[in-house]
């Protein structure tokens, strides 16, 4: 670098940007130091950078966007591999409606118990054309459960009668459900109980979110239309007409499943595996026999 | 509400430091508040699923940035928009916060005119201009990190810079000549 007849522009947004360094450094300070033209317009640059940066940020997010923001990172902790796209819109919709075909006659509460004993062997088949789908039910689960427990999804209705939660529901969601009145008790003993439930959004209609406690901890049961909702890929398990799935997402059991129209998504922090979740409920039902008679 | 990530470097990084930097990305990509919300909420979405994927001492802040444009473009593809096609909006809420400003805050108020007329410049630029003029100016990446996140060499990331900085430099000049204060309405 001598004098500025030569074109020091580069140089000089070089040095702007603070990308020049070492010798290429020390022989433009020395330069500037006699050079008129490059000073006034390494001030002109630094004028505009100055404008600019007085007006950082650009753009401020709205509060509402980090919210958003931070919720989906609640939801998806650390390394979780499952987080889906669209989370947050998804998890905002999740949250809506019951259980259905109390018109048709059909138990449903069976169905609910078969899923949490699931014991038998399970048969590892990889889910394909559905597994997106499925996924994204199996994610709103997760999220209206972890939802629950952060108390973000409060009950709106309290009751531990399946009658007085059925009656709520009716009407609410596009679906007809109803929750056996011996839901709750399995053998002898009632291993949890019915908490209440909620509606929640799920693929622009109501899905319902019922809970329970066992052993101080909450159980989620989210229940959709068949039609928004599917039930595929994890580790399935057959039982006459119904495929149970069991799965693990962010940290969470999950075991879905659909039957009569309707897909249920069984959610809770049961450690272990998917039979090790429904030995803990069922422990005085862990037989075959039972499960099968409730088909 | 941590938002760990083993290895990467930066522990206990959570990433929303850049949120307001990611969302004026967006908007400047964009220009639509909707479609800004959108984009950074999908980015966030993305990388707490690829977290486990980020290197060690990865540069987690122009990785985000890089999620995020291409979520955009691939965006812009599927769509087969172009961007000019995008409504704009810019400026809209500044233009509301400055239609009576207060006696004792005109300072406030000049500062806001300032930075309105400086975003409207900004976005009457070429998107390849007015994201380079984001990275560098306001996200202060340098120019390896830009060329990572624009995907190209560093050579076009400086000749780029330096066309977006004279032209914005020649539009700002005119919308501030003639006027001592700052309040004069931007070009849009």
């Amino acid at each position: 670098m001598k004098d500025c007849g030569g074109d020091y522009g580069s140089i000089i947004q070089l040095y702007l940007d603070k990308e020049l360094s070492g010798r290429d450094l020390e022989e433009f300070q020395a330069h500037l130091e006699g050079c008129e033209t490059c000073r006034a317009e390494l001030e002109a640059g630094e004028e505009l950078s100055r404008l600019l940066r007085r007006s950082r940020p650009l753009y401020s997010a709205p509060d509402a966007l980090r919210q958003r923001v931070m919720q989906t990172m609640e939801l998806f902790p650390s390394s979780a591999p499952h987080a889906p796209p669209r989370l947050r819109k998804r998890i905002s919709k999740i949250l809506a409606r019951p259980w259905q075909s109390a018109d048709r006659g059909v138990p449903r509460w069976p169905v609910l118990v078969a899923a949490i004993l699931l014991v038998a062997a399970l048969l590892p088949v990889p889910g394909i054309l559905r597994q997106a789908s499925a996924n994204s039910y199996i994610e709103a689960a997760v999220a209206a459960h972890r939802s629950s427990l952060n108390g973000g999804l409060p009950l709106e209705i309290k009751s531990e009668s399946p009658s007085v939660v059925t009656t709520w529901f009716a009407g609410k969601v596009p679906f007809h459900f109803r929750l056996p009145d011996a839901a709750e008790q399995v053998g002898r003993q009632q291993v949890y109980r019915l908490t209440g439930g909620r509606l929640v959004n799920y693929k622009g209609g109501y899905a319902a979110l019922v809970s329970y406690q066992m052993q101080q901890q909450t159980i989620s049961l989210l229940v959709a239309s068949s039609k928004s909702a599917v039930a595929a890929g994890g580790e399935q398990v057959p039982s006459g007409r119904i495929v149970f799935h069991y799965s693990k997402h962010a940290g969470f059991a999950v075991i879905t499943w659909s039957t009569h129209e309707l897909t249920y998504a069984l959610v809770s922090s049961l450690p272990g595996s998917g039979r090790q979740s429904c030995l803990v409920c069922h422990q005085n039902m862990a037989d075959g026999n039972h499960f099968s008679a409730h088909r | 509400m941590s938002w760990n990530h083993a290895g990467s470097g930066q522990a206990d990084a959570t990433g929303i430091e850049h949120l307001d930097g990611l969302y004026s990305y967006a908007m400047v990509l964009s220009r639509n508040h909707a479609e800004a919300e959108d984009l950074v909420q999908e980015t966030y979405v993305r990388a707490i699923q690829a977290m486990g994927r980020l290197r060690a001492g990865s540069n987690m802040k122009s990785w985000l940035f890089t999620i995020l444009r291409n979520i955009w473009f691939n965006q812009l593809r599927k769509r087969r928009i172009a961007p000019q096609m995008v409504e704009i909006e810019v400026g809209d809420d500044v233009a509301n916060n400055i239609v009576e400003p207060s006696k004792n805050s005109h300072d406030l108020y000049v500062s806001k005119m300032e930075t309105e007329q400086v975003r409207a410049a900004i976005q009457e630029l070429p998107v390849e201009f007015r994201e380079i003029i984001l990275l560098r100016e306001y996200e202060e990446l340098s120019y390896l990190e830009i060329a990572s996140v624009l995907d190209c060499p560093v050579g076009t990331v400086m000749s780029r810079l330096g066309r977006a900085r004279a032209k914005l430099r020649a539009m700002l000049s005119e919308t501030f000549k003639g006027s001592d204060s700052p309040s004069v309405r931007g070009t849009k």
